[in-house]
This record gives structure tokens, C-alpha cells and sequence, in this order.
């Protein structure tokens, strides 16, 4: 019951933030002076032309009320044009694309689960890396081992990803020509082609991301393994692999879970630099379109629908958090 | 294709393959350039059929687009990329065995009948003719597809006939029952246009993608954009969004009706959203499929050097000097109206150090004059940067400031804020300050900068880069959206905001020529009454630089436009 309500109470604040989201993302870019009508004016464009380019996209009403159509559509649906020849965009709809002629929705959901393939196997494979090394290197403080890992650590966090990414496709790609160097095959046509057009990238995700994880992994680890309850339990005559793994490692889960849930939400919304690097299209090669062509529908409905999912992310934090930790248990005063 | 500012060059590679830049055979004076037309080791097609040099297997193309917009009423296509491997027009585009593009018939018999007062042409639709579903392809869809191209819902096409139609202004598309009175179909093979005023060039006009045909009963305007029904040698068979886009053979397709397209390959895969620099690597690898394939970006400065040394030099075709990039002088600005300081400006440039910003000798010819190369009836006259060294004589534009009192006032230099406009920028503004003239550069956002520009009063800026290849091959494609004085500020191109009433007669009068011959004249002539009057600073002719695979044969780049000509491309066994 408490739970309930505490989810209910996250799920309003939840939608609150996402409404202040988009109606700043609508703010932000109608008050830019880009003219999204631009695109659809045609060669040579004379100003009359943009005028009816203006009303058809409906660019031509207040912002605010551009906005609040933006949010009714998200309900009811949203019609553009008249007649024989409208474009409709059911809901829920988060704005329509008129240079790909196409729904937002239709478009995130069309590129939302090449995203997911790349976030979640990246995601599986750093999180064990990492925190695997982290617990290697705590246990073997101070030994070449740790160090070795530590410097590995360091590598990873500073290098830029374009730089990985192009790296393995010229070695793992081109001269050893092991792996295909760019697209993307549905899991559904083929598991198999799925995984090795897959493998590079999230390798390369991987490895850029576990350093963080093996450092945090590292510090809190060394910390639970000097305090008193790990003392106690030593003390008390229980193994050294379940010390680790059932009193140490359960603490250093508290903070791992919440900066994995963060960067999960924040990939799912589109891994932008590796997508553009191994030809992927996802969320983040679309979002890097939009950007590029001023299509503000689309940009509009993929930063909500990006926040949506770190918002959501948030949540499932506060959850997950609560099971993890009883100390912070829903309810508790 | 106006590369005119970064902006417009990324907006036409999302609507379509992107088109720019251009090639040799300068028609005035090609005694010194024996091969005209750049082509690959393996040869292009004959000059009379276009038949394929092999038949049969998959070519891919690799595309930094995204999407290709398969509506004709949308897209900015030249007539020799990608729409026109699925769409025919009334019109084609061929390049004969000297690299010259001419305009030949496709759907039509010929080139168009022109009446006596040059206001209205008539064409015949060949016998035959069918859609990729087997239906016959009359005269009403012709005249649908134009009539669909004035709908609000499907603008942002090439739209040059919107203002040359009668009782165009006031049109707006088929789907509220209206028709379009000045586009008749007399019967289910004649189409009559009637124009406000006599246009050569309208056979070229008619090449234009909204002058294909579009079947009624098979249009819906949110699917057309991925599956048109097909006139061509292929059909659009699966599309995967932002992925692939597989193009099957059109059965209906009578190659002894079309003397443009080779219709080689089975099939032609285009691979979207491909990052430049990953593309080029595979094409210079040129492993598995990657040899059937060509890339339809230029290739980047980086692997252009690096392709120079390497095995791949021999897949590496450059265009001739193409698209003018120049230096537009605000003629409007304080100052600047005398044309003894823009002389003075245009001196001062330093062409050489922009080349080399731009990438040295493979990004380009210096250029003199206004009409790009490769179009019929350009001349190369005695023009005031001919004999000037390409660094410039800052010397000689200090003795012209002088005389001309110039104010000594800075000038705001507005450009896109990239790093290659930066770099081009600097070059010049360094070219400047040795003749005593200060320049402050100001970087602004695509749209800012194309807003400042070609709208409103040009308060803003006094110096600007554009870059011009036409829609085209004629110079009214040229001189006409760049310097006739109705283009300023309402969208148009004229962003030197050059108003002389005796070259807007010149431009009117060759406009309404429609001898080729003649009207060429007229434009060489406008070309030096106008670069006189230096409204622009001729900086270089863009060349384009593309890779292709070692199984890919007839891959050949034409004198204009400086852009691969898709129709005729095949791949071997």
C-alpha cells in the first residue's frame, strides 16, 4: 500500500518533469531564430511560399500554443493539412516529421530497439567488467595487479569514443577482418548477424564505460573490506568469499545500481557517437539528423521521449534502492 | 544545387543523394584539355545508347543521407541520381563520350515544341510507356505529378516552373479538385505547358523530378515519399528505415524507349547514414561486397591523402573544376556601393591561401569568372582577375582604396560556424589586411546566417561566402538566381544584393531566347557586364573527389554537374 502510493507520487512527478521538459525544449528551440519552414520552401523559395510552408506546419501560432498542441497530440492525435492529402499522426503522437514525412513516434519506435541492442549488451558486459576488476583490484591492493588495472581504468575513461570506435573498426574491422565494420541486422532476421554486427560496439562501450565502474567498484570495496561489520563477520569465522560477496560487495552494490540505471537511461536515449561511427541508426543517429536538418518536430519529440526514459530511469533507481537497502525503505520515517 | 553556405548543402543531403560541384570541359576553351569528363579506368557508355557496359548483379551505394524522399514533388534530385533510377521525367539528362550533358527526350519524343512567341510548349508522350504495375502512362499523370507539386503538404522540390506557369501563384495542388489550367493534357499523349513568358530553357525545366508521372489512383501522399510507383529501370522494393533502401528491377521498363539509362544491375542497394570517413576506408579496402560499391560522398580531406599513395588511386575519380566558390561583396553596404573598393576587395583576396584552407590543388581551379565550366556558351574573357597571381595584388588594391576614399570602416565577413568556413574565412581575412582593410568574422548558425542573407535589408554583413552550382546546365542557372535584382531579400540567392538594371535586361532577354546558341551568347555577356561590376571575388571551381569499388564499371563524372552519374553505372561478374 505505501508503496503504491509512493509509486503513484513518482509517477505524477514524473510526468510534471517531462511537462516542464518539453515546454522548455519548446521554448528553447522556437525562440531560436531557426525557421524549421526553410526546409520545406523549396529551391528557389520566395517569401510566399514560406508563408504556406509556415501555416501547413502550423509554425505560424504562438509558441505556447504550439506547445500545448504538442502535448494534446500526445493524447489525441494530430492532423496537418486538410482534404484529400492530410498527414495524420495518431496518438500518441510526439510531433510529426515533415521532411521524412513521417510520425515522431513512429520514427523513435522504428529506431528505439537497435538502441536498446546496443545499450543493454554494452550494459551487461561493462557492468561485469567493471565491477569484476573493481573487486579484483580492491582484493589485490597495492600488487602490480591493481595498478596495472587502475592505469587500464584511466585509459578508458579518457579516451574519446569516435577515436576507440575508429581504432577497432580499422583493426578488428579492416585488417583483421574479423568483424563487419558497420549496420545493424534485427534480432528477429537473424540472432547471429545481430551479435556480430553488435560485438565491436558494444566492446567498444565496454570498454569505455567499465573504467568507471572498476573505480568506483575499487574505493567502495576497499572501504566495506576495512570497516567494522566486515571485521565482525571475519571475526565471527565466515569465509573470506562470502565476506566479500555477501557483506562487502552488497554495499558497493547501492552506489553501482544507481550510476548504472543513469547511464543505462542516458544510452537507451541514443549513443550518439558510437551510432555515427558504425553506421547504426538508432535513436542517437536520429537525433544527430534532426539536429542537422533543423527538424524541430523530431528533435522536439526525441529529447522528450530521451528524458522520458531518464526520468524513468530515476525512478527505477529510487526502487531498486529501497530493495537494496533497507535503511531507505519506502514508508520509513 | 546551391552550396550556397553549409546550410543548404546539409539540407539537400537529407533530401536527397547529395548534388554538388562540377567537372572540366570548358566548352570556350578545351584546347588544352583533350579528355573532357572525368571517367574512371573503366570507360562510360558509348555516345548514342546508353547501354550498360555488363549486366546483371548488385550495386550498393554508400550514403551519408539518411532517407532518400522518393516523392517528386519533394525532392531536389539531379536528373542523374537516385530518382532518376525509379522516375523518368518528360526530359532526361545524357553525357555524351566528350562529357558534355545534354537534354534528351525520356518520356516525351522530343525536347519539347516551342510556339512562335516562346510562351508555350507542347510535348508528346512516347508509345508503350507503362508504370512498374503495367498500367500506361498518359498525358493526366504527367499532369498530376506537376499539379501535386503546388500542395503545401509536398513542397520543398526543385520549384523553378511555380513561377513560370500561368495562374500558378494562386495554386495549391490537386487534392482540394482544383487542376491547374496552364498544364493541359489534350489527350492521353499531348501535354501543352503555357508560361507567363517566353523560357529557353523550359526542356531543361522539364527534367526536374515533378515532371515525372505520378498515377492518381496510386497516390498517397505519406507513403509516395518511400514507395513511388516506378516509370524507371528499377522499383523501390523494401526499405528499412535509416538503414537500406533495395531497388529491384522494373520489369515495365523498355530500354529501347531510354537513351539515358543503362539499367546494368539487378538490383541497387543504397546503405544509409554511412559515416564519410568509415565509407571511404572500406572503399579503399575494397573487400567483399564493398567492391561492388561507390560512395556517393566526396570522399574527406583525410582519406584523400591517404588515398593518393595508396593501391586505390585507380578507384579514386576527381571532377573537373565545378560549383563557383566566391566571395560575395555586400553591394548595398556603406561603402561598398563604390565599385572601386570592391575592385579593390577582389584584389586584395588571396585565392591561393583559400585553396589550400579548402585542401590544395585536388579541392579546386582558381576562377575568374561567373559561369561555372562545363556549361554550354561560357567564355573566358580579359577579366579583371585573369592575369592576376592567384595570392593576389594587395598593392594594387591599395593605390584603388585611395583613390576611392576608402572610410577604413571594419567589415563584418558573416559565416556559417564550422571549422572548414573558419578556415576559408581566415584565409581571406588575412588576404585582406595586406591591403590596410580590417575584417571581423562573424560565425552564425546555418539558418541565421541563410536568413541574413537572402532576406530582409542585409544590414548585417558586407561579406559573405556563397558556393553556386546550378540546377542546370544552362548559365541562366548560373547568373540568373545569383545576380538578377528580384532575387534579393525574398529568399532568393542574390546575396551580393547586385542591382543593375542593364544586366536584369540582359538576364531577361537571355531568358527569353530560345536558341541555344544565341542565348548562351547573351549570358557570356551578362557574365562579364556583371563580374565588371565585381559584386563577387571569383574564389575557385569546387572539385569533388568519389571512390568506387574495383568490380564497379562505368563510373564516370560529366563535365557538369561534377557528380556520378548513377543512370549508366554497372557492376562486373
Amino acid at each position: 500500500m505505501k508503496l503504491a502510493r509512493f509509486l503513484l507520487g513518482r509517477i505524477a512527478s514524473l510526468v510534471f518533469v517531462l511537462l516542464v521538459v518539453s515546454l522548455l525544449t519548446y521554448a528553447v528551440f522556437v525562440l531560436l531564430p531557426a525557421d524549421p519552414a526553410q526546409l520545406a520552401c523549396g529551391k528557389p523559395c520566395t517569401p510566399e511560399r514560406l508563408q504556406t510552408a509556415r501555416e501547413f506546419m502550423q509554425l505560424d501560432h504562438p509558441w505556447f500554443q504550439q506547445w500545448f498542441d504538442f502535448v494534446r497530440g500526445i493524447f489525441t492525435g494530430r492532423t496537418f493539412g486538410t482534404g484529400g492529402a492530410q498527414f495524420t499522426c495518431p496518438a500518441p503522437c510526439l510531433g510529426y516529421s515533415f521532411r521524412l514525412n513521417a510520425p515522431v513516434t513512429e520514427l523513435i519506435l522504428g529506431r528505439f530497439p537497435v538502441t536498446a541492442s546496443i545499450a543493454l549488451g554494452a550494459a551487461v558486459l561493462w557492468l561485469l567488467a567493471g565491477v569484476a576488476s573493481g573487486v579484483v583490484a580492491a582484493l589485490r591492493h597495492g600488487t602490480v595487479i591493481d595498478r596495472g588495472l587502475m592505469v587500464a581504468a584511466i585509459t578508458g575513461v579518457s579516451a574519446p569514443s569516435y577515436l576507440v570506435g575508429l581504432l577497432g573498426i580499422l583493426l578488428f574491422g579492416f585488417t583483421l577482418d574479423m568483424v563487419p565494420v558497420s549496420g545493424y541486422v534485427p534480432f528477429r532476421e537473424s540472432p547471429v548477424d545481430w551479435v556480430w554486427h553488435l560485438v565491436l560496439p558494444w566492446v567498444v562501450l565496454a570498454l569505455l564505460n567499465a573504467a568507471i565502474y572498476t573505480r568506483i567498484t575499487r574505493g567502495q570495496m576497499l572501504e566495506a573490506l576495512s570497516s567494522d561489520y566486515v571485521r565482525t563477520a571475519r571475526a565471527k569465522g565466515i569465509g573470506e568469499s562470502r565476506v566479500v560477496t555477501r557483506h562487502a560487495l552488497r554495499n558497493v552494490a547501492i552506489p553501482i545500481t544507481t550510476l548504472f540505471a543513469l547511464d543505462l537511461g542516458g544510452l537507451l536515449g541514443g549513443a550518439v557517437i558510437t551510432e555515427r561511427v558504425f553506421s547504426i541508426a538508432g535513436l542517437g543517429a536520429l537525433l544527430m539528423d534532426a539536429v542537422g536538418s533543423t527538424d524541430v518536430p523530431l528533435l522536439v519529440g526525441v529529447t522528450v521521449f530521451t528524458a522520458a526514459i531518464i526520468v524513468a530511469a530515476n525512478l527505477a533507481v529510487d526502487v531498486v534502492y529501497s530493495l537494496l537497502d533497507p535503511r531507505v525503505r519506502v514508508g520509513r520515517p | 544545387m546551391a552550396l550556397h553556405h553549409t546550410s543548404l548543402t546539409r539540407r539537400a543531403l537529407v533530401l536527397s543523394i547529395p548534388l554538388a560541384g562540377l567537372a572540366t570541359a570548358l566548352v570556350g576553351c578545351n584546347a588544352n584539355n583533350p579528355k573532357p569528363g572525368a571517367t574512371s579506368s573503366s570507360a562510360a557508355g558509348s555516345a548514342t545508347s546508353a547501354a550498360p557496359a555488363s549486366k546483371g548483379g548488385t550495386l550498393r551505394i554508400l550514403t551519408s543521407s539518411s532517407a532518400v524522399n522518393w516523392d517528386p514533388a519533394i525532392s531536389q534530385s539531379l536528373a542523374i541520381t537516385s530518382l532518376g533510377l525509379v522516375q523518368r521525367r518528360l526530359t532526361a539528362w545524357k553525357v555524351g563520350s566528350d562529357g558534355v550533358t545534354k537534354v534528351v527526350p525520356d518520356l516525351a519524343t522530343d525536347t519539347g515544341q516551342v510556339s512562335a512567341d516562346g510562351k508555350t510548349w507542347t510535348f508528346t508522350l512516347k508509345d508503350g510507356l507503362a508504370f512498374e504495375d503495367g498500367n500506361p502512362i498518359t498525358a493526366a499523370d504527367v499532369k498530376y505529378s506537376v499539379e501535386r507539386s503546388f500542395a503545401p503538404q509536398l513542397s520543398g522540390g526543385l520549384g523553378y516552373h511555380k513561377a513560370l506557369l500561368v495562374g500558378a501563384s494562386d495554386y495549391s495542388g490537386p487534392y482540394d479538385g482544383k487542376q491547374l489550367a496552364s498544364v493541359e493534357a489534350k489527350d492521353d499523349k499531348t501535354l501543352v505547358f503555357h508560361l507567363n513568358s517566353a523560357y529557353g530553357d523550359w526542356p531543361w525545366i522539364v527534367s526536374m523530378p515533378a515532371f515525372s508521372a505520378v498515377p492518381k489512383a496510386k497516390d498517397n501522399v505519406k507513403t509516395y515519399t518511400t514507395t513511388p510507383v516506378a516509370t524507371g529501370p528499377y522499383r523501390v522494393s523494401k526499405t528499412v528505415e535509416g538503414t537500406s533502401i533495395t531497388l529491384e528491377r522494373n520489369e515495365h521498363w523498355d530500354p529501347k524507349t531510354d537513351e539515358a539509362r543503362g539499367g546494368g544491375p539487378d538490383s541497387i542497394i543504397f546503405q544509409l547514414g554511412q559515416d564519410a570517413t568509415v565509407a571511404a576506408q572500406r572503399l579503399i579496402a575494397d573487400s567483399g561486397d564493398d567492391q561492388f560499391a561507390f560512395g556517393a560522398s566526396f570522399v574527406p580531406a583525410a582519406q584523400l591523402a591517404q588515398v593518393q599513395t595508396s593501391a586505390a588511386k585507380d578507384r579514386l575519380v576527381t571532377s573537373g573544376p565545378g560549383a563557383l566558390a566566391y566571395l560575395a561583396i555586400n553591394t548595398q553596404a556603406k561603402g561598398l556601393d563604390d565599385v572601386k573598393v570592391r575592385k579593390a576587395i577582389s584584389l586584395a583576396v588571396d585565392r591561393n591561401a583559400y585553396r589550400v584552407a579548402v585542401g590544395g590543388e585536388i579541392a579546386g581551379e582558381f576562377a575568374d569568372t561567373l559561369i561555372t565550366p562545363g556549361i554550354p556558351g561560357r567564355k573566358q574573357y580579359a577579366s579583371l582577375l585573369k592575369d592576376v597571381a592567384p595570392a593576389g595584388d594587395p598593392e594594387q588594391a591599395k593605390k584603388l582604396l585611395a583613390e576611392a576614399k576608402w572610410s577604413g570602416r571594419t567589415l563584418k565577413f558573416a559565416i556559417a560556424d564550422d571549422a572548414v568556413s573558419s578556415a576559408k574565412a581566415e584565409a581571406i581575412q588575412q588576404g585582406l589586411k595586406r591591403a590596410g582593410l580590417t575584417v571581423t568574422i562573424v560565425p552564425l548558425a546555418d539558418d541565421v546566417l541563410t536568413e541574413a542573407t537572402t532576406q530582409g535589408d542585409g544590414s548585417k554583413y558586407d561579406l559573405t561566402l556563397g558556393s553556386w552550382q546550378p540546377d542546370f546546365p544552362s548559365a541562366n542557372g548560373n547568373i540568373q538566381p545569383l545576380f538578377a535584382s528580384d532575387q534579393i531579400g525574398k529568399g532568393g540567392y542574390n546575396i551580393s544584393r547586385y542591382s543593375n538594371p542593364k544586366a536584369d535586361e540582359l538576364i531577361k532577354k537571355a531568358t527569353e531566347t530560345t536558341d541555344p546558341k544565341e542565348s548562351g551568347a547573351l549570358w557570356a555577356q551578362a557574365d562579364e557586364l556583371i563580374n565588371a561590376d565585381a559584386p563577387v571575388v571569383p574564389l575557385i571551381y569546387t572539385k569533388n573527389s568519389f571512390l568506387h569499388g574495383s568490380k564497379v564499371v562505368g563510373f564516370a563524372i560529366p563535365a557538369f554537374p561534377a557528380y556520378p552519374n548513377y543512370l549508366t553505372v554497372s557492376v562486373a561478374k
